[in-house]
């Protein structure tokens, strides 16, 4: 059993050099149960300047970006830059089975420690570069947040109202989208080293990611030639829009079992002409979606959001209503499934509720091994026991500036 | 061929609808052998362009009846020589097949079963019958993605189901992982709820540590403070109005280096945009000056320049701009290509992720439902035409 608490992922080493715009990746596979390392420059990680911060005091220790991103991690400042840094750097790698990093394409190879630094010091390491365009390409030195990612994937193109500005969705969207796909190339290098006995250098697109994260933007274009415009709430199916109600919004949906959702209309004495037969026809409600959901607002806006929730699932009709997120906490499935989890905090005295997995693996379960780490917090046992370095080689490091 | 990553992996793959095929086109792009049971065919010629085409390329497809025991027969043999089976149906279905992992363990105990339910298989909600739409409403995920009146102006696609994917793939990879060190299987049960909920894990944080209402972010800046930081729109394209360009400043030089690209205009004199704090604070002011000079700019120029001064700074592109005009996609190769039954060629969606050595690889359209039906039952299960027309007889299997 000691095997399986120590995660899916245990036993494998992660040097973790990312910035902001790739940590996630790391906090992933930490979360499973990999030792991942992440390295911080002198001063600390980009990320710990990012808020929202704890009772809104800005510190480096109070980000909960950076609390997020970096759950299940420790953490070692080292200064790349130092030629002594870049030493230790190349011997921690020397054990480690994978480097992550995300900064600007070219800089690693400039510090000494790139592709060929890290392959001849250890062939069976995997370096996964992540990159806002890749390693390669007319744009690969194109400067970009995530605002800028999601603009050029397609992504931002295609939310908000027709004829109006776009919508940035909340959160960092094209980072999540690279940091899973990150992920998944991580461990399909991991299957691949066992056959090939060799690692090898994944190059990973933040804007191919995020193409791929969305639905419907590439194959409209391909199949029909046809480019995807912003709908407002109505999804490109024409299977589902928002109407507003009586307390809020909820979703409509016009897949699921017809019979039941007209006879419902209809007994409110709201159908109108959705009683025809034509209806039943999926494809038809597709193409008449306006018409429908028209008629459609006109019956939910009397009703209570979580009723019409209710009694629809009930009916089986795939509805839902439109919550705001602070009712997640109060969200009895995520509840029962144990979903947030308490992570506390000892420096602050304090239990903070952390959003946690979003499965259960019933063999080696994700589980929250320690708190984010607080700045340079684990440098000393990480050189005494990856290096074998002592107290006073690691005070000559302290003093030189290198950690 | 190269060698592929996830070469000698079988894959039984039950998904359906889109986030469950997204999880086993990755795997199958990386080269694991992905087997889909479907039902009975449907009108030839309908799956292998667009969406469809970008689901189920690189797959193989089987039609067999799991309403007829025969049918699930061939289901549990060919579980026993698969290494990862995987659904997005409710908790009830695999397990009245007797293909939940609790049975499939007892004849294969290295299996891996991957469930991709709606909002898991445990809760007092796990019946609840959802799309991706209905998980980002629930989320509060749709609520978020607004105008600035507040009136939900989004998701127009299912972005629950492209996250459920990926989160679909990711979980299978690390359960089977994990059985190399262990020798044994395990049961994942995934939701897509909840996946869709971790993309906005430091909005929940701030609401769990710092009890804040969340908001739509609008044009605020989510990566520390930027300005200007926005969409504009620009010049016309071919009659098109709906051109933008976004940029993002941020740091002082990078604003020094944004005013001089375009032109030291007198405004960018002006002294309530001296430094990053005055230009957030002036920032719809801000926002008119720098709107007004995009109005008379192409986007891909504007572009293009601000990028030269090493500004953050892109096209709002649309399809067209990705999958026809952007020049640095087409440069990476990223667009793959796959000839469809009928000789022509179609564009799918590439993978995003170049590994040097296994880069895996687009090499198959779509199939048609049931068109790996000799090789499967044939030369994985062993039997022979009669037994295989015996089963088509019986409506176990349809030809």
């Amino acid at each position: 059993m000691q095997l399986n608490d120590a995660g899916a992922l245990a036993g494998l080493k992660v040097l973790d050099l990312t910035t902001a715009r790739g940590h996630l990746c790391g906090r992933i596979l930490a979360d499973m149960g990999a030792d991942v390392i992440k390295i911080e420059p002198r001063g600390g990680d980009d990320g710990r300047r990012l808020g929202p911060f704890l009772d809104d005091r800005p510190h480096p220790d109070r980000s909960l970006f950076f609390w997020f991103y970096n759950l299940n991690k420790r953490s070692l400042t080292l200064d790349l830059k130092n030629p002594r840094g870049r030493e230790i750097l190349l011997a921690l790698a020397r054990g480690a089975d994978l480097v992550i990093e995300s900064f600007t394409p070219g800089a690693i190879a400039e510090l000494g420690a790139g592709w060929k630094e890290l392959h001849a010091a250890n062939p069976a390491l995997i370096l996964l570069s992540i990159a806002p365009f890749g390693q390669t390409g007319p744009y690969r030195d194109f400067a970009a947040d995530d605002t800028i990612l999601t603009a050029m994937a397609g992504m931002l193109y295609v939310n908000g109202s027709p004829g109006q500005k776009p919508v940035r969705p909340l959160g960092l969207q094209a980072y999540h989208s690279a940091a899973y796909y990150a992920a998944i190339s991580a461990m399909c290098a991991l299957f691949a080293r066992d056959r090939i006995g060799q690692g090898q250098w994944i190059d990973l697109s933040m804007q191919e990611a995020t193409i791929s994260a969305v639905e419907h933007v590439a194959g409209s274009y391909f199949a029909e030639g046809r480019v995807e415009p912003r709908r407002g709430t109505l999804h490109w199916s024409r299977y589902f829009r928002v109407a507003r109600c009586r307390d809020g919004y909820v979703m409509h949906c016009s897949l699921g079992d017809w019979t039941s959702l007209a006879q419902w209309v209809a007994g409110d004495g709201k159908a109108q002409d959705l009683v025809n037969p034509e209806w039943e026809d999926v494809l038809y409600r597709a193409e008449h979606a306006e018409h429908l959901f028209d008629v459609l607002d006109e019956w939910v806006k009397d009703y209570a959001r979580d009723e019409l929730l209710e009694r629809a699932q009930m009916l089986r009709l795939p509805y839902a209503s439109v919550r705001r997120p602070e009712a997640l906490f109060e969200d009895e499935q995520l509840a029962a499934r144990g979903y947030f989890v308490e992570v506390e905090h000892p420096e602050l005295g304090r239990k903070i509720r952390y959003p946690g997995a979003p499965f259960l693996f019933n063999g080696t379960p994700w589980r929250v091994r320690r708190r984010p780490p607080l700045l340079g917090e684990h440098s000393e046992e990480i050189l005494r026991e990856e290096l074998g370095l002592d107290a006073a080689e690691i005070a000559t490091l302290a003093a030189e500036g290198v950690i | 061929m190269a060698t592929m990553a996830l070469e000698g992996l079988r894959v039984l793959d039950f998904t359906w609808v889109v986030a469950g095929p997204v999880a086993t086109r990755i795997l199958a792009d990386q080269g694991a052998e992905v087997i889909k049971l479907e039902r009975k065919p449907g009108p030839p010629g309908s799956r292998q362009i667009g969406l469809q085409g970008d689901l189920h390329r690189n797959k193989r497809s089987i039609a067999v009846n799991m309403s007829h025991p025969k049918g699930v027969e061939i289901a549990r043999r060919l579980a026993q020589i698969s290494d990862l089976v995987i659904d997005n149906f409710s908790a009830r279905v695999m397990r009245m097949w007797g293909m939940d992992y609790a049975s499939l363990s007892q004849v294969n105990p290295g299996i891996v079963c991957v469930s991709m339910s709606g909002l898991g298989h445990t809760g007092p909600r796990s019946s609840y019958v959802s799309y991706g739409p209905t998980l980002q409403a629930l989320g509060g995920y749709t609520m978020l993605m607004a105008e600035e009146s507040g009136e939900p102006a989004g998701f127009g696609y299912s972005y629950a189901d492209m996250s459920g994917g990926y989160t679909g793939a990711l979980a299978s990879l690390i359960a089977l992982w994990a059985r190399k060190r262990t020798g044994k299987g395990q049961f994942v049960d995934l939701s897509q709820f909840e996946a869709v909920i971790s993309v906005i894990g430091p909005a929940l944080l701030d609401i769990s540590a710092n009890h804040r209402e969340q908001s739509p972010p609008g044009w605020t800046p989510q990566e520390g403070p930027a300005a200007p930081h926005g969409a504009y729109r620009c010049r016309p394209r071919d009659g098109d109005d709906d051109r933008w360009l976004a940029i993002s400043v941020r740091t002082q030089a990078e604003w020094d280096r944004f005013v001089a690209a375009i032109g030291d205009p007198g405004w960018a004199a002006d002294a309530k945009f001296r430094t990053l704090y005055l230009r957030m604070r002036n920032r719809s002011e801000l926002d008119a000056h720098v709107a007004a000079w995009a109005a008379h700019q192409s986007a891909e120029t504007a572009m293009q320049l601000l990028q030269n001064a090493g500004v953050a700074a892109g096209l709002v592109a649309n399809g067209a701009d990705i999958c026809a005009r952007d020049p640095h996609l087409k440069a990476r190769n990223f667009w793959g290509t796959v000839t469809l039954p009928d000789g022509r060629t179609t564009h799918v969606t590439g993978i995003p992720m170049k590994l040097s050595a296994t880069p895996g690889a687009i090499r198959t359209v779509s199939p048609e439902i049931g068109s790996s039906n000799d090789y499967v039952l044939g030369e994985l299960l062993g039997l022979g035409r009669a037994e295989r027309d015996g089963l088509i007889a019986d409506g176990a299997v349809w030809p």
